[in-house]
């Protein structure tokens, strides 16, 4: 099955199959952890507390796990819009990379810009700088027909390569023995949300971008071109629908949202540029638009779930001690258990 | 070190360095002429030198640290071929499916067994040179291809039987024709299902002996995610050898060559930035990739799953 298999298996499911096997899939791919929990000698009931409590015990937890989901959130409705046209774009960690670097770039420059100014300019240099990577990826496909796992994969270790370049040079911090850049001016910080926790305004951000991903695609006719390429090529060519276009057009809006999500992770967690900072993010993202169907809403729980998750996840393993990589293994789980099912009922409504 | 004796060392070293992708591409070879996109290359190959490095470890043998490459690798592959080929999910996604839970679970076995969850250090003696007598004394040659590590050789072997597999031998010719037709195929009396079921079961073993060579042969010790990229190049190889083991060993030794000059080119202290010069093997197989373009010409039933009517 293709991608616009994949696509067009949910057009004919509707919205409750893939919520249904979303569901079904975690909690196989929960119980599998389990089992693993349980190998390693530990009590997984123990463990599951833990990382319970360690997702939402507090406010405190509340926010970082708000704070973890933001990101998700935003680059999983990107990828989501580029399966459907027909785009597994795995690019997210280096339109990532770039982002934080444009942001950090142009608040190290204006540090006597106003405090709510800053953010934005730096948001939007972000969104800016994930574009260029994201449609440099797209003209590559396009052009070269090189396939675009490959391509933004490439990109990717050249993005996170090129935010080491600048940290060792002009945006590195002097003696800092590690790659980052120095503190930002308190002017770029993005506010926090609730006084008194690590939440800042990134997951509104987050969120609002989500709806706006819905809003494009089922009410715009950018967006009706994505589902009508994404249900088939052959129609779409037939309604006159270019598919080179609307590729680009897509792989920008994502790269753009993620250079947004490195500019969040930058002036919200951070405070500063720090290498590696968005390693793992581009194939997070797949899976979040996989597990949420897809659909840019239902990116909203799968990336919160994830976001919850991982942040559970690092409470149990200073609880307890099982180590967080564990999440790797419920997200690949749970990935493989919903395309199965969803070509299942694919092959169902063929016949 | 003159620049004869620094030219034969870089060869040297792109052979060694293509060895883990060449396994790798082989096995993708097998998988993707069969119909099956090979995009879990990565996480077989991380399953595999996580697998030789523990049962390397433990048992004390580099035997066995080779026997559980292969096994974790073909683990790793049945869920590949099961999700693909019994349920027909699709190919790509599944694949970095599978290169996600590799990584989670290799570095959570790596973790797992500790107390506070801190990663255990496993180390095994890497596999020596063997030098083939004569032929090692060889001027150039013999330093660039015979006094290598026991599987770079083993690579080569593999690379002659699969090559004579695909083009000569009648299952060969089967494996083809359900990557090209699977219908047709069909039609005379093969079971895709099963032929691609085995390609990618191949395809696991041999991408896991690609991940033993970089942690039996290559560092004598597992990190998390260590394949780094490695099986994405190897995807990238096999394009550029149009699905062919001789010109995919040409690609990998391309890309073998762009990191042994890119390793050396930074202990050299030029004025260039080490991350620059860490971008060349990925800037090349990107410029390699646009470069050949629309000439590729992939198996044409790639990516499509067979059901019966």
């Amino acid at each position: 099955m293709t991608a616009a298999a994949l696509a067009r298996s949910f057009a004919v499911g509707g919205a409750a199959r893939p919520l249904a096997s979303a569901v079904l899939g975690i909690a196989v791919a929960l119980g599998t952890a389990a089992l693993l929990v349980l190998l390693s000698g530990r009590n997984p009931v123990v463990a599951y507390l833990a990382l319970l409590g360690g997702a939402v015990g507090t406010p405190d937890r509340v926010a970082v796990a708000l704070n973890k989901a933001t990101p998700y959130l935003l680059t999983g409705a990107g990828v989501a819009l580029c399966f459907r046209a027909r785009i597994v774009n795995i690019g997210a960690e280096g339109q990532i990379a770039l982002g934080g670097l444009a942001a950090t770039w142009l608040a190290l420059r204006l540090p006597q810009a106003p405090a709510v100014v800053l953010p934005v300019l730096c948001a939007l240099a972000g969104a800016g700088a994930g574009a260029v990577w994201g449609g440099l990826a797209a003209l590559v496909r396009l052009k070269r027909r090189v396939h675009e796992v490959l391509v933004t994969l490439l990109l990717n270790f050249v993005g996170v390569l090129i935010v080491g370049e600048v940290l060792h040079g002009e945006l590195g911090e002097p003696g800092a023995g590690f790659p980052q850049s120095p503190l930002l001016p308190a002017a770029g910080w993005l506010p926090r949300l609730v006084r008194g926790t690590d939440l800042h305004v990134g997951i509104l951000v987050a969120v609002a971008a989500v709806v706006a991903c819905h809003l494009v695609l089922w009410r715009t006719p950018f967006g009706f071109r994505l589902r009508v390429l994404g249900a088939s090529e052959g129609a779409a060519r037939y309604a006159g629908i270019g598919a080179a276009r609307a590729t680009l057009s897509v792989m920008m809006l994502a790269g753009a949202l993620a250079g947004v999500a490195g500019a969040i992770e930058v002036l919200g967690v951070h405070y500063r540029l720090i290498e590696g900072f968005s390693q793992g993010f581009g194939f997070a993202a797949v899976s979040i638009a996989l597990i949420g169907g897809l659909s840019p809403l239902g990116v909203l729980p799968a990336g919160l779930f994830f976001g919850f998750l991982e942040s559970g996840a690092l409470a149990m393993q200073r609880a307890v001690g099982v180590p967080t990589p564990l999440v790797s293994v419920i997200q690949g789980l749970t990935m493989i258990f919903v395309l199965a099912a969803m070509a299942l009922s694919a092959a169902r409504a063929r016949v | 070190m003159s620049v004869e004796t620094a030219l034969v060392e870089l060869l040297a070293a792109a052979v060694r360095i293509a060895t883990p992708l060449f396994f790798a591409a082989l096995g993708g070879i097998l998988s993707e002429r069969a119909g099956v996109f090979a995009v879990g290359l990565e996480g077989m190959m991380l399953a595999g030198a996580f697998g030789g490095v523990l049962a390397g470890h433990l048992a004390g043998s580099a035997a066995a640290g080779l026997a559980a490459s292969v096994a974790a690798g073909v683990l790793l592959a049945l869920l590949v071929a099961v999700a693909t080929v019994r349920f027909g999910a699709d190919q790509m996604v599944t694949g970095l499916a599978v290169n996600i839970l590799a990584v989670g679970l290799t570095s959570f076995l790596l973790r797992g067994f500790a107390a506070r969850g801190e990663a255990a250090t496993l180390r095994v003696p890497v596999l020596a040179a063997w030098p083939v007598p004569g032929l090692a004394e060889v001027p150039v040659l013999g330093v660039v291809l015979f006094r290598q590590p026991p599987l770079t050789y083993a690579a080569v072997v593999f690379g002659v039987l699969i090559a004579v597999f695909l083009a000569r031998t009648r299952a060969g010719l089967t494996l083809r024709a359900v990557g090209e037709n699977p219908a047709a195929a069909f039609a005379v009396g093969v079971e895709p299902a099963r032929v691609r079921l085995a390609a990618v079961l191949a395809c696991g073993a041999l991408a896991g002996l690609g991940g033993a060579v970089l942690s039996l042969q290559q560092v004598g010790t597992f990190t998390d995610a260590m394949t780094n990229g490695r099986g994405y190049i190897a995807l990238a190889a096999i394009i550029v050898g149009r699905w062919l083991p001789g010109g995919t060993l040409l690609g990998c030794l391309l890309f073998g060559a762009a990191d042994a000059l890119q390793l050396r080119v930074q202990s050299l202290r030029l004025p260039v930035s080490s991350y620059v010069i860490q971008m060349t093997p990925y800037v090349v197989a990107l410029v390699v990739l646009a470069g050949l373009g629309r000439s590729a010409r992939l198996p044409a039933a790639l990516g499509t799953p067979f059901r019966r009517e």
